[in-house]
């Protein structure tokens, strides 16, 4: 399943990844309110397509996704993140969506592996 | 093959780790604890490059929050030395509610202050203010002012044609009506007194003037009171007092003077009040000598025009002066009325006619009534008209001015029950009006109707005699409330109102109704017939062939 070109140092595609998960949002939580009950099983689901979906690119990464739903109140939110890899093969991306009710923040690590 | 297990640890974690494996992958990674310096350290069978690792750039996601505006809004009434109120009003959710009433608790106690009081004046301070001289004068003005503005339920500007469409409540009919508008009557002057005489200002339609004699009751009082009403206001006091020592038997106001009024006295005086002045007792005096009137003086009069006039007085004791309203010391002519140099004429009543300042008429108390002349060669007394068995309590001359002259014609009341009209031009009534049942104690013609004079009685009965209509009964009569006898009657200077006086002190207005009061052109032609009708039936009532027709 997995092929693994020798040799090939591929370096992280940023804007694929990002369209990619950007997809998978819209698939699951495009056009519904947020609701209490089903969120969890949103966020799950987020994650799992999303790294599906990574995974099939055939890419030799290791991936970390990590999704954050918030209902939107009024408060705020305000995260971080850093890491410490090759920056020449490694990278991340986030995705930032939201609608009336919610937001949404994806992200996704990705680490080059090698042979 | 056991799985490789690599941790990587993030470089707060102490120490380092090693991960052994077992397997065919023989490489160990030995990680330093200063990220900063690696060293991969391993044999490697393929060509493995060294990966130099460094840090990445922070990846942040901030949503922020969203902005609550919140405002806290409160009013303060004006202050007061004792307790203040607040009024706080909010308009957001519970957690900045709750703060912004704290704060403003503590403004509320801040603001909590009391007032300093004005200085008091003491006792003297006071006395010198009220009685200095502009104090007097001003509170004079204004106390006027004060008490219509108070009177007053509606607006204190309204004017005169504004009252007359208020009190039309009893005005039902087509106008042949008398209906009572309101009266005059002070506790403390007017209260047991006599109200002897009435006049109107010639200047101030609204203004009228009423004298009245001595209260027994109260002997401490002056005997004599004027009081100066006015129509126009709903005050119920009077806006001028006068005084004086003794009873005031008749006044008027001044033709030509608007300050002045004049008033005769039951001691032969002639006083003068001035309404600039906010003295109470008159401003001049004529003297009590045997030069001027020593009885009572029942008729004061200004004639003439604006250049040249006197006033005029005559007392019961047939003495006629006249003197000059600038200097009341002594009269600047005199005169005896005496009829046929015998005894002299007890005058209760003359009257001008309208325009003449020369010739008039007097009433006396045996009846009889003269006609006599101020100057010229028949100076004194010329026709005597005899027709009444009672005293005559009043005489006036025709007013009406129109078309036609009927400035001859006069009419009298008497104690004997009768009005009687007459002409100067004959000695014998033209016709006698025997509708009353008691003294008829006084009469006017109307100023602006030919045929229209009221009279009033010793029953309350104020009668309005249009000889148009009807010489047999008054056109409209109306019993004055509390049946007190009236003892005078005078017309407004428009016609329109009739006041009377009684015997209890008060005055009443009435108001005449439009049909009845106004006159219309033809009133003066219609009334020149009316008089020959009249005077046909006297005719055919005496003896008497040869009558004159009215011009």
């Amino acid at each position: 399943m997995e092929e693994y070109h020798p040799g090939d140092e591929v370096a992280f595609n940023p804007d694929e990844a990002s369209n990619c998960v950007k997809e998978c949002i819209e698939g699951i939580i495009g056009g519904v309110d947020y609701s209490q009950n089903k969120v969890n099983q949103w966020t799950a689901t987020i994650v799992e397509h999303s790294l599906t979906q990574l995974v099939k690119q055939g890419k030799p990464f290791k991936y970390i996704v990590n999704c954050a739903v918030m209902q939107k109140s009024g408060a705020g939110l305000h995260t971080a993140s850093s890491c410490y890899w090759d920056t020449t093969t490694d990278g991340s991306c986030t995705v930032r969506w939201e609608n009336r009710t919610m937001y949404c923040v994806v992200s996704v690590f990705a680490v080059a592996v090698t042979l | 093959m056991s799985p490789s297990s690599q941790s990587v640890s993030t470089p707060s974690e102490a120490g380092s780790q090693e991960s052994v494996n077992g397997g065919t992958v023989g490489r160990t990674l030995q990680w330093d604890t200063d990220p900063s310096v690696l060293q991969l350290l391993g044999d490697s069978d393929v060509g493995r490059k060294i990966h130099k690792l460094g840090a990445s750039k922070i990846t942040q996601v901030d949503i922020l929050p969203k902005e609550l505006v919140t405002y806290c809004k409160e009013t303060q009434t004006p202050l007061a030395p004792h307790q203040s109120e607040e009024e706080e009003e909010d308009e957001e959710i519970p957690v900045p509610k709750a703060e912004t009433e704290t704060d403003l608790q503590d403004n509320e106690d801040n603001q909590e202050y009391t007032e300093a009081h004005p200085r008091e004046l003491t006792e003297e301070e006071k006395q010198q203010i009220t009685h200095s001289e502009d104090f007097l004068v001003f509170f004079d003005r204004t106390i006027r002012v004060m008490e219509r503005a108070l009177a007053e339920d509606s607006d204190i500007f309204f004017d005169y044609s504004g009252r007359d469409m208020e009190d039309r409540d009893g005005d039902t009919q087509a106008g042949c009506n008398l209906s009572f508008n309101r009266f005059f009557y002070d506790e403390h002057w007017s209260k047991h007194r006599v109200v002897t005489c009435l006049d109107w200002s010639p200047q101030f339609s609204e203004l009228m003037v009423a004298s009245y004699n001595a209260n027994e009751d109260t002997p401490h009082e002056p005997d004599g009171v004027v009081l100066v009403w006015n129509m126009k206001f709903k005050k119920t006091t009077p806006e001028y007092i006068f005084h004086c020592q003794s009873s005031v038997m008749s006044v008027g106001f001044a033709q030509f003077h608007p300050n002045l009024v004049v008033g005769g006295t039951y001691s032969g005086q002639i006083v003068l009040w001035d309404n600039r002045s906010h003295r109470r007792t008159p401003v001049q005096r004529t003297p009590l000598s045997s030069a001027a009137h020593t009885h009572p003086v029942y008729c004061v009069n200004v004639v003439g025009t604006q250049n040249a006039n006197n006033l005029i007085s005559v007392s019961t004791d047939g003495k006629m002066c006249s003197w000059s309203l600038d200097m009341l010391s002594q009269p600047m002519e005199s005169m005896e009325l005496v009829y046929n140099k015998s005894k002299p004429v007890a005058v209760t009543g003359m009257a001008f006619p309208a325009g003449d300042v020369n010739n008039f008429v007097v009433g006396s108390e045996e009846g009889t009534v003269y006609a006599a002349s101020r100057h010229g060669s028949k100076a004194g007394i010329g026709e005597m008209f005899e027709g009444h068995q009672g005293p005559v309590t009043g005489i006036s001359c025709h007013n009406a001015v129109g078309p036609i002259d009927f400035s001859h014609l006069f009419t009298t009341s008497s104690f004997d029950w009768t009005v009687k009209l007459w002409t100067t031009k004959h000695n014998k009534p033209l016709y006698s009006f025997e509708d009353n049942a008691d003294y008829v104690y006084d009469v006017m013609w109307s100023p602006v109707h030919p045929a229209l004079f009221a009279s009033v009685d010793g029953m309350g009965r104020l009668d309005l005699w249009n000889l148009h209509n009807d010489t047999e009964v008054p056109t409209a009569s109306v019993t004055v409330e509390g049946s007190c006898a009236l003892n005078r009657v005078r017309w407004a200077t428009g016609g329109r109102e009739v006041a009377v006086g009684d015997s209890e002190g008060r005055v009443w207005i009435y108001d005449v109704g439009e049909q009845l009061a106004a006159p219309h052109p033809e009133d003066w032609s219609r009334f020149a017939r009316t008089l020959v009708e009249i005077r046909a039936n006297q005719g055919d009532s005496e003896e008497e062939g040869a009558m004159e027709m009215a011009a």
